[in-house]
């Protein structure tokens, strides 16, 4: 990346100036023509800024500006300025370094690791952070606002968890729903749900299995009859919407679990990643049924969701291990299977699952450990996915998101003031279908590379 | 209606106990259990019902002896002139196919032994009384010839919903080989053979069981160990001692064979994974691997 980004970033100042595509590259460019093209395109941005509505950070942008000899200097803090400017989507707990960070600004950072820092957010600018749940704009319901929170403040984590939250949170938007004269329900009661959704996806990304359900959920609303009474026809879909997370997500896990608890055999040494809901029902079923097995339940920060699971599993009186990611390859070869969990499932086999359960699997397939996906078939997505990198989700660092106090202290402190310092966590990855051995649904256990067969077998309910 | 599912099931159990290889016996068992619950049938009364499954099930039998011709007219298109086959053991639908392309083309062949059964020395009986060059070759030897042959085509005992094979042991093992040396592996198999069962390893077999590789107790008396190698005979008493040392002499070859009960350590089917398969030829057609699974899911969901 030899170019330096300051132009480029100064494009994406808040004035909205137009990207200056160079009229020669960067590199054919001397450097002393560089610094003129620099001087010219700061000077042209300054003059702007006076006459451009005072906007806080850029007059005081304005009111910095030094002699030509300090132009490199600082030129990184008009970048800071308006990329703090154009960076909204900071959460909150950042927001409170904002000001510190700017009234540093008259001091000289160094270009180059400011520069790698740009480059970086650069990235991963397309996941967005995401931003505090603040006004609702229109009428929002107030189980949507509530469940908004609890999903940006990560109360409620896991596919299955969030999509039957919103079901039910929209059973309640339904009932209370009443139809506007001159029109009907079917018609109108999805535009009366839209905002409510975009409220919901504002908060944190939807997931796939939430996508699938208000999909289904669209196509029942507008396939209610319009000779119906309204009661009626809010409690018919209220009555589909129970009928879906009764057998798409409670029976289908019940099925799974009958079908994965034969794959474990007494003596068996179960792996699994993380928390995921049906694996826990999976092995809490083995062990109803009398198998003697043991399990290793293996858990990544920041997150930790794995000690709710070894806390469910201990007091059930599983035999279990408790270990953090790195330290998977010591303790992989006492492994009979992998148990893991989905968010979705793609057509072309890959698994989007926890962030670290596509190390695990990659892992055991080098060991010639089976893996065995659990997930149910509403999960599945029709889209492919290759990598993990065009379409994940980040998560905010800082108090609210660990779900160990003591790690929640150290975060906040360690990773808030520093300037040359970002910190990334991607919720999700891909695990490829070549490391899967085998994907258990209520259909059936099918094989990665015939997952674009559960459409068909869909077809048949 | 259930109660007669019931019956059906209770009864395939039963055949599957006095069977010894229960597993293509347990496909086809369940493909005739899934056409009655899962297929629509008019019929207006049970009796009427009940003559109309007997009746489909008569005919699938007798059809099911034309799947072999179907797999070997397909098998033909593969088979170029002079090649070079390997097959392992004994299996009527690999006969089938070479016996009609022996009809149009040259081929020659070579078959492993296929211990403990012996019944490569079958194959080479049928293929060299029609006329089909056959060399028998010791399954140690695979490797060694595998260079040599321009493809691998085996029978199977059932294609599972992996896409992967379950047939005599020693298919796992040219399978592996025939990968390594780039060589496709074809498996024929008619569709009754193909199972709902998904095995994540060789263990994961309903054939497996806990004797199959275990380690036997070590003998009290130091003398049985001595007999026991030289003779293979297990648990002589002392008393047959000289009788066994006088007819020891009397062996022609020095040849060691395993005893009985150390066979019955070994396994008789083994898995081989789908990425190691070509193509699987069945009478719905040729399927890839992945395509059998489509086929099952297909055949079996709803």
């Amino acid at each position: 990346m030899v170019p330096p980004p300051l132009l480029d970033v100064q494009s994406q100042s808040s004035n909205g100036d137009a990207l200056h595509p160079p009229p020669r590259s960067q590199k054919q460019m001397t450097k002393a023509e560089r610094r003129e093209l620099q001087e010219r395109q700061r000077a042209a941005k300054a003059a702007k800024a006076t006459t451009a509505a005072p906007n806080g950070v850029n007059g005081k942008h304005a009111g910095i500006k030094p002699g030509s000899s300090a132009a490199m200097s600082n030129a990184p803090s008009p970048r800071r300025a308006s990329r703090a400017s154009d960076a909204p989507t900071r959460p909150s707990s950042l927001s409170v370094s904002r000001p510190t960070r700017d009234s540093r600004v008259p001091q000289t950072p160094h270009p180059a690791p400011s520069s790698d820092k740009a480059r970086g957010l650069r990235i991963f600018a397309h996941f967005g952070l995401p931003k505090p749940v603040s006004v609702a704009k229109g009428e929002i319901h107030p189980t949507i606002v509530r469940l908004a929170l609890q999903f940006s403040n990560f109360k409620i984590t896991g596919a299955n968890a969030r999509c039957i939250a919103t079901l039910i949170a929209f059973k309640q938007v339904i009932q209370d729903y009443t139809t506007p004269p001159n029109n009907t329900l079917s018609r109108h009661l999805m535009t009366h749900l839209s905002p409510q959704i975009s409220h919901l996806v504002a908060a944190r990304p939807m997931s796939v299995t939430m996508g699938n359900a208000i999909r289904q959920l669209k196509l029942e609303i507008s396939g209610s009859d319009i000779d119906l009474p309204e009661q009626d026809a809010k409690d018919a879909l209220c009555h589909k919407i129970d009928h879906y997370i009764r057998d798409r997500i409670i029976i289908a896990d019940q099925v799974i679990r009958d079908t994965a608890v034969s794959k474990i055999k007494d003596g068996d040494v179960i792996l699994t990643y993380a928390r995921s809901s049906v694996v826990e029902k999976v092995l809490l079923g083995a062990h109803e049924e009398g198998r003697c097995f043991s399990v290793i339940v293996v858990d990544s920060r920041p997150m930790l969701e794995g000690k709710k699971l070894l806390s469910i599993l201990a007091s059930a009186g599983i035999q279990c291990t408790y270990l953090l990611l790195p330290a998977l390859g010591s303790i992989i070869n006492e492994v009979s299977t992998v148990l893991i969990g989905a968010h979705s499932i793609h057509s072309n086999g890959a698994v989007f699952s926890r962030a670290g359960s596509a190390l695990v699997a990659m892992m055991a397939k080098q060991h010639s450990v089976p893996v065995v996906v659990c997930c149910e078939t509403y999960k599945f997505s029709e889209g492919v996915q290759l990598d993990s990198f065009t379409k994940n989700e980040l998560a905010p660092i800082g108090s609210m998101f660990s779900s160990d106090r003591h790690a929640r202290s150290q975060d906040a402190s360690a990773f808030q003031n520093q300037p040359n310092l970002e910190v990334l966590n991607p919720l999700y990855d891909l695990t490829p279908p070549s490391c899967i051995t085998a994907v258990v649904t209520e259909v059936g256990v099918i094989p990665p590379n015939s997952m674009s067969s559960i459409p068909l077998a869909l077809g048949r309910f | 209606m259930f109660e007669l599912v019931q019956a059906l099931n209770d009864d395939a159990e039963e055949l599957k106990k006095r069977s010894p290889d229960s597993i293509s016996l347990n496909a086809g068992c369940e493909l005739f259990i899934a056409f009655v619950t899962l297929f629509p049938h008019e019929s207006d009364s049970f009796a009427e019902l009940k003559t109309e499954l007997v009746e489909q099930g008569r005919k699938y039998a007798s059809d099911a002896i034309s799947f072999r011709e179907k797999i070997a007219e397909l098998t033909l298109g593969f088979i170029k002139d002079d090649s070079m086959i390997l097959t392992h053991s004994y299996s009527r639908v690999v006969m089938k196919a070479l016996l009609h392309a022996h009809k149009t083309k040259r081929i020659s062949v070579y078959v492993t032994e296929a211990r403990p059964r012996g019944l490569g020395l079958k194959t080479y009986e049928a293929l060299t009384s029609a006329g089909i060059p056959c060399t028998i070759v010791l399954d140690s030897a695979v490797a060694y010839v595998m260079d040599r042959v321009d493809f691998v085509l085996v029978g199977s005992e059932a294609v599972v919903e992996s896409g992967g094979l379950i047939n005599a042991v020693g298919s796992n093992q040219m399978a592996i080989i025939a990968k390594a040396a780039s060589k496709p592996f074809y498996a024929l198999a008619e569709s009754y053979k193909f199972h709902r069962l998904f095995p994540l390893s060789q263990y994961d077999l309903p054939t497996h069981n806990p004797t199959i590789l275990s380690f036997p107790t070590l003998p009290q008396y130091p003398t049985f160990l001595e007999t026991d190698f030289a003779r293979g005979t297990p648990n002589v008493p002392p008393s047959a001692e000289n009788e066994i040392r006088t007819s020891k002499q009397s062996l022609p070859t020095a040849e060691m064979k395993m005893n009985a009960e150390q066979i019955s350590r070994n396994p008789s089917v083994d898995y081989t994974r789908p990425d190691l398969i070509s193509l699987v030829f069945s009478d719905v057609g040729i399927l890839t691997p992945e395509g059998v699974s489509q086929y099952l899911v297909g055949m079996f969901a709803g």
